[in-house]
């Protein structure tokens, strides 16, 4: 499939800021099944610093600042990429999960060794004893690794609930695990846990995908958003895709944009504003299927 | 004791223990040979003396403000930096063998520093195991890639030594984010070199100003900076931090202006010192706050010291930081347990300092090394992070969940050294720290550094310098060594340098200081005219001037208003109680207890610009009770004397400089408000009782004496007005202070050389013309109402116009805004 992603964030400030600094985790990863053909950035009032380089987990980051007094920011990013339906190994047929933590414990082979970054807690996911409770009923000794995965994003797709209004950038895995609501961010992070804490390797992935209307409805532009899922480390294939939010393994609706340990290492938009007084943050994501020859 | 010698010593107290190794005497109990002449000159000097001179060399800290602020904050209260007046001399021979071992330990660390931000083949070859990167909150996965400003990783290390039974030096600690102990090391210096000059001065003893040349000279060429006013700045978390006496001193040695996180700013990925005229470039920073708490931006966003965009700047390589982001992945308790292997691998060495034997329950030989010894053993973090082993958790469990979260290590017994307390010698545990710093080629290390003693090794263990004392450590030299005055420092220039500007925080707290003390100082004098009335026989209602004085405390929001602000329905025990509220109540803003507090605090932000004898007066306000206690107007009475004699000391040391000026404009500020609002409420009250509202305005602007010797005649409105109002040679008047503003915004640094073209420099002028002008002939009380309307509404106009000038002033020079982080929220989809 062939998109075209607009990722649009836009501060409104009550009173002038002096200066702005932002980081960006907006420009598409190049990945064995997602091609990218174009990214824009534009950034309004034009920035006087702009600073572009490649992060530790290989994500393209920006760097910029907004030096003089301005009232608001906008910054939109426009990219279009070309996305092919990953091959996924039949989940009952892969390894046992058991084998999976001992490979990653000896990470004889460098991709193990590599994936073993993954494995340990990280800023934003914790790893303790209530997340591999949860976890341990999708995980009966000598299940497939991912069909255990497979299994545990069920039960939280059908024991969580989705609300927006329960989460903040700062919820924890324990309070997920509490309330039994969050958004796809907290879905991914308490997965995540689950995962390491048994001693597998597992990554947060940022991106968007593409939501089709109900029949008979027209589309609304912007009706998109960000969203983030979660990858798996099966050996001797790779990596695997799973969205905790929508009980799926990813397909060619799914443009990831980066990934790293959690929410912290990826964020799309972070930023420091000196004075400004009441922000109003607006996003706006739409992400349009395109034909082949579209611009 | 098998010596014949039967002079009596101090040191004959010393008991030999077993299981440490004793500094000062052999087994057999015989003084080792580089001890013999301290031990010597000790006891020629005789306990009566050394008593003396452990008196004067406390004073001396005291004196120099050498403290530890608390960590625990609830008892506000700061701990002395204790130094023991008997040294700990090492052997040049000794010491020749730490320096190698030392300088061995920091290239080895800088090259594992390297391979870690860098290529990280040391993980990849299987060297390290994946936790020490992966599992490690000291490894910021932000600084990698980052080549630092003359590919030098570490700049300066530090390490905690202690002497086995043996009679060997291991390491107990390495230190790479933000070393501490340098500052300390060095005032234990300059103490010990003037209590003891003789014996100073007699021994040969390495000195250490040679090493702060060279970690200087090695900045400026590794950063390229200018030899004359380089831009290094000296980054210190704040007054709160429990070292912020290292972080003046070392700033006033090194002559390394003091920041803090707000003075910094980052602009086209470079740094910049916020001060008064403007922007001024930073090339290089000597920071002494963690890695973590360094870069709100790219790091933990919860920290408020920090700069934010640090380390962009350091990816862009336009500043030298001492040391660079990262280095704290050094501090990592675990990593010393492999720096055997890799000391072989990288240097083809064998490490020449042995470590502190310790085992990472992470790989199986040091989990059943745990296992099997749990009892004899010490449990740690293993990567350094707060581990909670206190209270009913299993420690045995805890370690079986997450092995690699833990290591253990050997029960420590360090050396054993001769310590004076309490009027006598006992043996006190002792640990080394020790400095190195880079230079062009390699290391140099300090000839000397900080011994840390305690009573037991366990608090010796512990981080808590609170309950640590400290000794100078003296590198005996077999040759004369070469005299250097540590005071001079190397920095001679900066003393003349004459420059005009400052930090803008340092100026806002010199202002604030200035209001705060004014505030104080105005609200004394009004209490106490309050107290002095009622301590009189008269009854409240049968004094006339009182309602005036309480309509002022009502109007300052100090005492409450009553409905019908009248005072002949306030009792008297009501009365006491509002005014006990005015002195004593802490959560009352305006209180006098309040006000001393906010005076102490802004005090304390700007210590390094105050002198040591105001610094002193300003602890004297920590007497001041929160609870009703003794004579209240002895208490004002004593409270307004500390506070004249702080401003006196603090203004007579100040140079007329800016930071003057700022303190100075804070007062006037304060003093005009003050004087403004007593006179607009007063006025309509002096011609109902005009002799005894009259005297009372008076008093409380101290002008009474003023008024008396002028015109020795009784009260009368004119010349009271004029003398509070126009007279600009009394310093307690309007036109007094007006004309001290207009005079400072015109030294002020501004951007455009035309006068008056900014609004505070306009408004002081306006303040000034209006006063001068100002007709007062004539103002009787009686008919003439308007002019006693046409006055109120000009003090009125004076209160705008003076709140109008503090905002223009701190807008333009002082601004400083809240930084607010923004993170997006993702939420995602969920398919319909």
């Amino acid at each position: 499939m062939k998109y075209r992603i607009l990722h649009k964030t836009g501060y409104n400030y009550s009173a002038p800021a002096s200066l702005s600094q932002n980081e960006l985790f907006l420009y598409p990863r190049q990945t064995p099944t997602q091609e990218v053909l174009d990214c824009q950035l534009t950034i309004v009032p034009e920035p006087q610093y702009l600073h572009r380089r490649i992060d530790y987990f290989g994500n393209t980051v920006h760097v910029f600042m907004v030096q003089h007094p301005h009232n608001e920011l906008a910054m939109s990013a426009t990219s279009i990429v070309r996305t092919s339906r990953p091959v996924t190994p039949a989940p009952e047929k892969t390894v046992a999960w058991e084998s999976v933590v001992q490979r990653l414990a000896g990470h004889k082979q460098p991709v193990e060794l590599e994936a073993s970054q993954f494995v340990f807690a990280s800023p934003l996911v914790t790893v303790n004893s209530s997340a591999i409770d949860y976890a341990r009923p999708s995980f009966a000794p000598g299940t497939p690794v991912l069909g255990g995965a497979v299994d545990l994003v069920r039960r939280i797709f059908t024991e969580f609930s989705y609300d927006k209004s329960a989460s903040t950038v700062d919820t924890t895995v324990e309070q997920v695990l509490v309330n039994r609501k969050g958004v796809c961010q907290d879905f991914a992070h308490l997965a995540i846990s689950c995962l390491r804490g048994l001693g597998l390797a597992a990554r947060y992935v940022s991106g968007y995908l593409e939501t089709v209307p109900p029949p008979g409805k027209q589309k609304l532009v912007g009706a998109d958003a960000s969203h983030a899922w979660i990858s798996l480390f099966v050996p001797d294939f790779g990596w695997v895709d799973l969205d905790p939010t929508n009980n799926l393994i990813t397909n060619e609706t799914y443009i990831t944009v980066a990934w790293g340990r959690d929410y912290g290492d990826v964020a799309p938009v972070k930023g420091v504003v000196m004075g400004g007084g009441v922000h109003m943050l607006s996003v706006m994501v739409d992400v349009r299927a395109q034909c082949e020859g579209e611009k | 004791m098998t010596s014949t010698d039967v002079t009596p010593s101090l040191f004959d107290s010393v008991a030999l223990s077993r299981g440490s190794y004793c500094e000062a005497f052999s087994a057999q109990r015989q003084p080792r040979g580089h001890w013999q002449p301290i031990l010597g000159a000790l006891d020629a000097i005789g306990g009566d003396a050394l008593r003396q001179h452990h008196e004067r060399a406390k004073r001396m800290r005291h004196e120099d403000g050498a403290t530890i602020n608390p960590f625990d904050e609830t008892t506000e209260r700061s701990t002395s930096w204790a130094l023991d007046m008997i040294p700990l001399p090492i052997s040049e021979t000794e010491w020749t063998g730490i320096e190698a071992g030392l300088t061995q330990r920091a290239l080895l660390l800088e090259k594992i520093l390297a391979d870690t931000y860098g290529p990280q083949a040391l993980l990849r070859n299987g060297s390290i195991p994946p936790e020490l990167i992966f599992a490690n909150g000291n490894f910021l996965h932000s600084c990698h890639g980052i080549q630092p400003s003359g590919g030098r990783f570490l700049t300066v290390y530090a390490a905690d030594l202690y002497r086995g039974e043996d009679g060997r030096f291991r390491v107990l600690r390495d230190y790479a984010s933000n070393p501490a102990g340098l500052g300390y090391a060095l005032e234990n210096r300059i103490v010990m070199s003037r209590v003891f000059a003789d014996l100073y001065h007699r021994t040969q003893i390495l000195r250490l100003a040679p090493f702060f040349q060279t970690f200087h000279r090695a900045l400026i060429s590794r950063a390229s900076l200018r030899i004359e006013d380089p831009g290094i700045v000296l980054f210190s978390p704040g007054p709160d931090s429990p070292l912020y006496f290292e972080h003046a001193l070392l700033s006033r040695y090194l002559g390394y202006p003091l920041v803090e996180g707000q003075d910094l700013t980052v602009r086209n990925g470079k740094v910049f010192l916020k001060k008064l005229a403007g922007l001024e470039p930073v090339e290089a920073i000597f920071r002494h706050i963690p890695d973590l708490s360094s870069d709100p931006f790219a790091l933990r966003r919860e920290t408020a010291n920090g700069v934010a965009g640090l380390i962009q700047v350091c990816r862009e390589q336009n500043i030298d930081i001492v040391n660079p982001l990262g280095s704290g992945f050094v501090d990592t308790p675990v990593l010393k347990t492999y720096l055997p292997i890799l000391c072989r691998q990288l240097l083809s060495e064998e490490l020449l300092l042995a470590n502190h034997p310790a085992w990472w329950c992470g790989n199986s030989e040091g989990l059943q090394h745990a296992m099997d010894n749990l009892g004899q053993l010490t449990v740690e973090s293993a990567m350094g992070q707060a581990i909670d082993l206190a209270g009913p958790v299993d420690i045995l469990t805890a370690i079986k969940t997450k092995p690699s979260q833990y290591m253990v290590s050997a029960p420590l017994a360090p050396s054993l050294a001769p310590a004076w307390e309490h009027n006598g010698v006992r043996e006190s545990y002792t640990l080394l720290r020790v400095f190195a710093c880079a230079t062009e080629h390699g290391f140099a290390v300090m000839p000397g550094g900080l011994a840390i003693t305690a009573g037991d090794a366990a608090t010796l263990r512990k981080n808590c310098p609170e309950k640590q004392q400290s000794k100078d450590i003296w590198v005996l030299s077999d040759k004369p060594v070469e005299p250097f005055t540590l005071m001079d420092g190397f920095h001679t220039i900066s003393e003349f340098r004459r420059s005009n500007d400052l930090p803008s925080r340092v100026a806002d707290n010199l202002l604030w200081l200035g209001r705060y003390l004014e505030r104080a100082e105005g609200l004394i004098r009004l209490l106490r005219s309050v107290y002095r009335r009622l301590s009189g026989e008269d009854r409240p209602q049968d004094i006339p001037e009182l309602q005036f004085l309480l309509n002022i405390l009502q109007t300052k929001n100090i005492i409450p208003k009553t409905p019908d602000a009248d005072i002949s329905q306030l009792l008297f025990r009501q009365l006491t109680e509002h005014l006990h509220t005015a002195l004593y109540r802490k959560d009352r803003p305006e209180s006098v207890i309040s006000i001393l507090k906010r005076v102490q605090q802004t005090a304390r932000n700007v210590r390094d610009r105050l002198s040591v004898d105001s610094s002193r007066v300003i602890n004297r306000l920590d007497d001041f009770p929160d609870t009703p206690l003794g004579d209240p107007l002895e208490l004002l009475d004593k409270t307004l004397f500390t506070l004249s004699a702080f401003s006196g000391l603090a203004m007579e040391s100040m140079t007329r400089g800016l930071g003057w000026r700022f303190m100075d404009m804070g007062r006037r500020v304060e003093r005009a408000m003050n004087q403004a609002v007593l006179i607009r409420i007063g006025l309509p009250q002096v011609c109902g009782d005009s002799r005894n509202t009259l005297q009372a305005l008076l008093e409380v602007s101290d002008s009474l004496m003023t008024y008396r010797a002028r015109y020795k005649s009784a009260f009368q409105l004119a010349p009271v007005l004029d003398l509070l109002l126009a007279d600009e040679s009394n310093p307690k008047s309007l036109a007094f202070q007006f004309s001290g503003l207009a005079d400072h915004v015109e030294h002020l640094p501004r951007l455009s050389e035309r006068r008056f073209s900014c609004s505070e420099e306009r408004i002081a002028l306006q303040m000034l013309t209006t006063v001068r002008l100002l007709d007062l002939t004539g103002m009787k009380c009686g008919e003439e109402k308007t002019q006693q309307e046409s006055l109120a509404t000009f003090l009125v106009s004076m209160e705008t116009l003076l709140k109008e000038f503090a905002q223009q002033v701190s807008g333009h020079y002082l601004s400083r805004v809240p930084a607010t982080p923004h993170y997006t929220m993702i939420s995602g989809d969920r398919l319909e």
